[in-house]
């Protein structure tokens, strides 16, 4: 094995630079110009976006609403795909499923609702950034048919860009920590067959966020 | 590539191409007389043939370069050089620097016909800073653009052509969103992927059809034959024109107002 | 994949005459093309262009230390708990994803779309070996349903029309009939389920590889990257080793602008960034996770003059801008990778002897470099490949011949003057109906030219320059 790397180093030789007068860019454009955003203009582009992307989002007026709103998207089942109460940004979730019977479990083909909360969003794309990690099951945001993202109003941030600049602030460490990160912009989707879109493909096909405010 | 220098006052010599030497002469004629029309000196170095484009794209450059050096012969002399051709000018004006750039005797020579040389419409509007001819045609007529390859991505023309007929009056220019699709002539192409070239025709006739144009306007002859001979061979009514046919016709029409030079 | 690209010319010919497949392709790619003009340019033009001017920087900029990232990006993936291999060709990476299934006892697969598996026909390889390959991806499982092979970069099943895919479902798969192409999806998606829950390993490719974190990326719209990359034990990626870029910054663009050309998004549905097997405290994901450094003809390429050809990063928006490959589609192609990017890289795989029709496959119009995110020119590529081709004589006589003829005749104005002389002759006089020779396909589709009676320099010369009182024609 190590002498076909050896062979793969040794073709790879050149005696010169391929793009001489190639260089890294000294500043990197984002790919969505920004404009110096408030919060509120922040969270509205980001629910634009999210909506463009075919999410459902939810902005309930409390964090109490807001989990009366996930129990309704609930619905009848008993039981839902979720990660660790403690990893998603809602007070008193786990006593409220608890008083609603429904159970948790991490990962379950047969289950109609994923919950999950989000490490950020980006508003620029509508996108969800979810790391795996303890009790942050990718099963929860992959399986069911209809993911419930909840997503804390301080986790909305521009882009992509800012987003990758923060995680190099602390090393970039806790970047490759997590097994796998996705970005999640709206339900899976093909237009395979004959470039007619559908929605709900593989993943789910349904994506709500319910927008909170900070747990307190 | 050497800096272009403004072409004003200068003694144009005529690039006439091989295509328009040998089937559409008129078309020529048309560009001296709008050159003239405009004060320009033309003069025609009778040495010329091909600038060996057919040859280059083949992939023959041995006999590109052998026809390429007659054509560096045939304009030594010139001050400017002035093509009715996007393709035939972005052969000059691109191709010969990497054609002669191992030539220590012709790589200057090369260089410096590359910078000298125009194609027609651009050399009017951005070469001598004129938009309008003051040209009239006998009847109202509506034209959509065709923007051929070579002239589009590799010349940068676009607007130049536009500008020029637009003023004219009778003149309407419309929209047409085919216009920076290739027709499929692509040279010899055209016969050694027959079949493609000809599907690829077939989907430019339909929108040319679609066009709402009395006629296509090009820049090239080259496309201009393939499609022409593909209309004609469909019977359709629809005809592709030079842009200089119609510019000489605008301008033999307005020669009562003068020319529009100083 | 078999080669057969040689064949390029009658099986462009069967594309062209397959109506079904003209009203499907340019649909396709008319489709993709139209969007990624939106989305490229939903900022302003020159925003658009200077984002390609980016990442066409970042690109090149990765290629220049290409073997550096390599070492770096092995480094970080194996303190990640990735293992990373290398396979020199076809037959080694096929024997080592072997290697590795046996290891872990695998009767199962699931695999998301690889071009490089394609490359080198992982799927036959895994079947002789009696191991179940189901690819998921919805238009490479209809092609593998087909028996097929994809016929576009991004949309495998371009060429096919909604009746030929309705009616490959019914006869293989036993789907009940539906017009419906929501129920033929979530056909598609109960079928493949639950292989995906019990397959052994999955297989996938690479979008790109961050060598500074020893990241593998991957793209996806369906969701079908997630499971593979997350439902198996085993997880073993086949990654192209022009595919590895330095920085997180380098990854934003081009994770951005390979949507933005391929589909008209602004982000995939799913953004992978993979960092390695399940960590101890994790419940899900996979035990073991295996990077494969495919190199398969690519250093090769990268030494050569045409290394701007490894800076592509598989969007198809070449395809989807090219008037060719709307008339042809891929299989006239003849290989892996069709369109204007395939007429380059095939030559470079496989030998310019095996494809010695496609580098001509272009007139060339510059479509493909003007929408190309790294802005690759191809056209130049094609030129000096055809260069090449006469060089070492894999051009017919009658070109070669003609070619002559015609450097000889232009070489003086008498004798082309004479030729055009004849040319008249022989059209008016003789009607004469088709060209000579390798020119006859003019009048398949074309009247024939009519040449003037005075040519240009006969008409100078007669009236001293003046032109005036000359006969129209």
């Amino acid at each position: 094995m190590s002498s076909s790397r050896e062979q793969i180093f040794q073709s790879l030789q050149r005696k010169d630079r391929p793009f001489p007068s190639a260089e890294a860019p000294s500043t990197y454009q984002h790919m969505v110009p920004l404009r110096d955003f408030s919060p509120e203009e922040l969270e509205a582009v980001f629910i634009e976006n999210a909506q463009n992307a075919a999410c459902i989002v939810h902005q309930p007026a409390s964090q109490e609403e807001a989990i009366n709103t996930l129990l309704e998207l609930v619905g009848e089942d008993k039981i839902i795909s979720s990660w660790e109460p403690g990893q998603i940004p809602l007070d008193g979730l786990e006593t409220a499923l608890e008083q609603a019977g429904i159970a948790r479990v991490g990962e379950d083909a047969m289950v109609q609702v994923g919950v999950t909360g989000v490490d950020a969003a980006l508003a620029a794309t509508g996108s969800l950034v979810l790391s795996s990690g303890n009790g942050r099951y990718r099963a929860a945001s992959l399986l069911p048919p209809v993911h419930v993202a909840v997503v804390s109003r301080s986790q909305i941030t521009e882009d992509l860009e800012p987003w990758l600049a923060k995680q190099r602030t602390s090393g970039l460490e806790a970047f490759r920590q997590a097994s796998n990160i996705v970005l999640i912009t709206g339900p899976s989707r093909t237009a395979d067959i004959a470039m007619q879109l559908v929605m709900g493909m593989h993943g789910p096909r349904e994506l709500h966020i319910i927008l909170v405010d900070d747990a307190v | 590539m050497v800096k272009r220098e403004s072409p004003k006052g200068k003694r144009v010599s005529l690039f006439v191409t091989c295509m328009v030497d040998m089937l559409y002469p008129e078309t020529g004629m048309s560009v001296v007389e709008v050159l003239r029309y405009l004060g320009v000196e033309v003069d025609f170095p009778m040495g010329q043939t091909c600038c060996g484009q057919p040859a280059y794209n083949g992939g023959y450059r041995q006999e590109a370069r052998k026809m390429a050096e007659k054509f560096l012969r045939a304009f030594k002399d010139a001050e400017v050089i002035v093509t009715p051709s996007g393709s035939c000018g972005a052969m000059v004006r691109h191709e010969y620097p990497i054609l002669f750039e191992n030539d220590p005797k012709l790589r200057e020579e090369a260089e410096r016909q590359a910078s000298i040389t125009w194609e027609f419409t651009e050399f009017i509007v951005d070469g001598l800073g004129i938009n309008d001819l003051h040209g009239r045609l006998p009847h109202p007529q509506r034209y959509a653009f065709h923007d051929s390859c070579h002239g589009l991505r590799i010349m940068g023309l676009k607007q130049a052509g536009r500008t020029l007929v637009g003023n004219l009056e009778n003149a309407t220019i419309v929209p047409w969103d085919n216009s920076e699709t290739c027709c499929g002539f692509g040279g010899l192409f055209s016969v050694k992927m027959a079949d493609v070239s000809g599907a690829m025709l077939r989907n430019k006739m339909e929108h040319i059809e679609q066009s709402g144009a009395d006629a296509i306007l090009s820049g090239d002859v080259s496309c201009l034959t393939h499609m022409n001979g593909g209309l004609e061979k469909k019977g359709s009514t629809k005809r592709v024109m030079h842009i200089a046919d119609v510019l000489a016709e605008g301008i033999r029409q307005g020669k009562d107002n003068g020319s529009p030079v100083k | 994949m078999e080669v057969q690209s040689n064949n390029f010319i009658p099986a462009a010919r069967i594309a062209i005459h397959d109506a079904d497949l003209q009203t499907a392709v340019a649909m396709g790619t008319d489709s993709g093309f139209d969007k990624r003009q939106a989305v490229m340019f939903a900022d302003g033009k020159d925003h658009g262009e200077a984002i390609r001017r980016q990442a066409a920087a970042i690109k090149r900029n990765a290629l220049n230390s290409l073997p550096d990232l390599l070492e770096q990006a092995e480094a970080a993936m194996q303190e990640n708990g990735i293992e990373v291999l290398w396979a020199v060709d076809a037959a080694e990476a096929n024997r080592l994803v072997l290697e590795i299934a046996r290891q872990h006892n695998v009767r199962s697969v699931v695999k998301s779309k690889s071009m490089v598996t394609e490359e080198i026909g992982l799927n036959q390889t895994l079947e002789s070996d009696s191991i179940d390959v189901l690819e998921t991806d919805l238009g490479e499982f209809i092609v593998q349903l087909g028996e097929e092979t994809p016929s576009h970069i991004v949309i495998p099943i371009v060429h096919k029309t909604k009746e030929s895919i309705r009616q490959l479902l019914i006869e293989k798969a036993d789907m009940p009939p539906t017009d419906d192409t929501d129920e033929m999806a979530r056909f598609a998606r109960n079928y493949l389920r639950q292989r995906f829950l019990d397959a052994d390993m999955g297989i996938s490719g690479g979008n790109f590889v961050i060598a500074e974190t020893g990241s593998l990326c991957l793209v996806s719209n369906e969701g079908n990257i997630r499971l593979v990359t997350s439902q198996p034990k085993v997880h073993v990626a086949l990654v192209g080793i022009e595919k590895v870029i330095p920085t997180v910054e380098d990854y934003a663009t081009l994770t951005q602008v390979l949507p933005r050309s391929a589909t008209g998004q602004t982000m995939t549905v799913y953004t992978h960034m993979i960092n390695g097997p399940r960590r101890e405290d994790e419940a899900d994901g996979p035990e073991h996770v295996y990077v494969i450094f495919v190199d398969n003809g690519r250093s090769k390429i990268y030494t050569s003059d045409y290394c701007e050809a490894l800076a592509c990063i598989r969007c198809g928006a070449c395809l989807n801008g090219c008037p060719v490959y709307k008339v042809t589609g891929g299989h006239a192609y003849g290989w892996v990778y069709p369109g204007p990017i395939g007429a380059v890289l095939t030559p470079l795989f496989v030998g310019l002897e095996n494809a010695a029709p496609l580098p001509y496959a272009s007139s060339l119009c510059g479509m493909c470099k003007e929408v190309c995110p790294v802005i690759i020119d191809i056209p130049r590529m094609l030129l000096d490949l055809r260069y090449d081709l006469v060089r070492m004589g894999y051009t017919s006589l009658d070109w070669n011949l003609g070619m002559k003829a015609y450097a000889f005749g232009g070489a003086s104005p008498r004798l082309f003057s004479w030729a055009g002389k004849a040319a008249e002759l022989a059209t008016k006089g003789f009607k004469l109906n088709s060209l000579p020779g390798p020119l006859a396909g003019w009048t398949d589709y074309r009247r024939m030219p009519t040449f003037a009676a005075k040519s240009f320099h006969q008409l100078w010369n007669e009236t001293d320059g003046d032109l005036e009182d000359v006969d129209e024609q």
